[in-house]
């Protein structure tokens, strides 16, 4: 402290409106801005997604030309309730599974391009809150790409120390991130679960 | 002068890191990789110096029993308005640093310097110290994200730049200690080891 200004008493009363007046103004300002900047933050998520789903079959677009190629590739379906993805590009078609689970720190999520027989011709991850560099690293392209070839039928996809890159079941996991690793076979399995309803209801 | 001297003196003989021992947590946390660790580092400068103007206006009108409390309140505002903003302008980055952004509140350094700093000095030189320790804290946060993705992952800013040099085809592999937050730890221990030595000779 200063000394003599700073050490002057400050009477109860006075402690009690200055708390009161400097949250009141914190309040406003964040309710202000939070408010502003939130139409531009839902547009970013929105894009983020669309750009996560149409990443899976191959498209990468930059964040300005997301939404016409979303609009004409991806159409919107139902099933229990349960909202996937139809694709159909350069003749080639079949569906887009999401996936949503729970890794490390909190949840992880993902979109899963198979064709007509079950298998994975694109896949992509990300993560709310994983360790950069160890769980983080299933948002890569390159764990992404583990799965390509894969196959959805029949068994779920999962993840395994050592995968045999001939199985058609088993994806390499990532050293350093078991817990996330195992929240990616998790949310592969539910998946899974997802797509036979999807496609036993197709060919009823 | 005396404000230029501010700012840089956390650069090195100051600095919070390396001789004040603040900051740590984060420090090991977002420095896998280089590109969170330089938002942090903007991120945490704009906080600091923000805080520390803030806190020195208000310096005389805040009761010493609540200073805490009041140093706080306008710390997690700053730090909610970064995170809007990073979620508004730059979504990806935002997103690499998710709740590390939210934990800047808690770094030491910032309720440090605000304690240390800007209750007894006016609003310049404060602001000054601000920059500077926000400064200091990314200077080392940008040597320790560069030393491990490039060892640990072979990439700069995700730019394959041992790949590029060919390094794998003599036989080269990725570090894997130095994604690992010990890493971050020991890296740390080195470049305050070099830096006392150099000091004391």
């Amino acid at each position: 402290m200063e000394g003599g200004a700073e050490m002057k008493q400050f009477s109860n009363r006075y402690m009690l409106l200055y708390s009161l007046a400097l949250v009141a103004v914190s309040a406003v300002v964040l309710s202000v801005t939070a408010v502003t900047l939130k139409p531009r933050e839902e547009r970013n998520r929105q894009i983020e997604q669309q750009q996560m789903i149409i990443k899976t079959i191959g498209l990468d677009c930059a964040k300005n030309e997301t939404p016409q190629a979303y609009e004409r590739h991806i159409a919107e379906a139902e099933h229990d309730g349960k909202t996937y993805y139809r694709y159909d590009c350069d003749e080639r078609q079949g569906i887009i599974l999401p996936l949503h689970g729970t890794g490390l720190w909190g949840p992880i999520w993902g979109y899963l391009a198979l064709d007509c027989d079950g298998k994975v011709v694109g896949a992509v991850f990300d993560h709310k809150g994983e360790t950069p560099g160890l769980g983080g690293e299933i948002a890569t392209d390159k764990f992404a790409q583990r799965f390509v070839g894969k196959r959805m039928d029949e068994h779920p996809i999962y993840l395994i120390k050592n995968a045999d890159k001939k199985d058609p079941h088993q994806v390499d996991a990532i050293s350093g991130g078991t817990m996330t690793s195992n929240g990616v076979t998790q949310m592969l399995e539910e998946g899974y679960n997802d797509y036979i309803k999807i496609r036993e209801d197709a060919t009823k | 002068m005396r404000n230029w001297k501010l700012i840089t003196m956390p650069f090195d003989k100051e600095n919070p890191i390396t001789v004040q021992v603040l900051g740590i947590c984060s420090c090991l946390a977002v420095t896998a990789q280089l590109k969170p660790a330089l938002v942090m580092a903007v991120s945490v400068t704009v906080v600091v110096a923000l805080a520390n103007l803030i806190i020195s206006l208000l310096r005389k009108s805040i009761p010493p029993r609540i200073r805490i409390i009041v140093q706080l309140v306008v710390v997690s505002t700053l730090v909610v308005l970064v995170d809007l903003f990073l979620k508004a302008f730059v979504y990806d980055v935002s997103k690499q640093l998710s709740v590390f952004v939210g934990l800047i509140i808690t770094n030491c350094i910032v309720m440090g310097r605000l304690e240390a700093f800007a209750m007894t000095n006016p609003p310049l030189p404060s602001l000054c110290d601000g920059i500077g320790n926000g400064l200091g804290y990314g200077i080392i946060l940008v040597a320790l994200g560069t030393v491990r993705e490039l060892f640990g992952s072979g990439t700069l800013l995700g730019y394959p730049v041992m790949e590029k040099i060919g390094a794998y085809n003599i036989g080269y592999e990725n570090n894997g200690l130095m994604i690992m937050p010990p890493m971050a730890l020991i890296l740390v221990g080195i470049i305050i080891w070099i830096q006392r030595s150099r000091r004391s000779s």
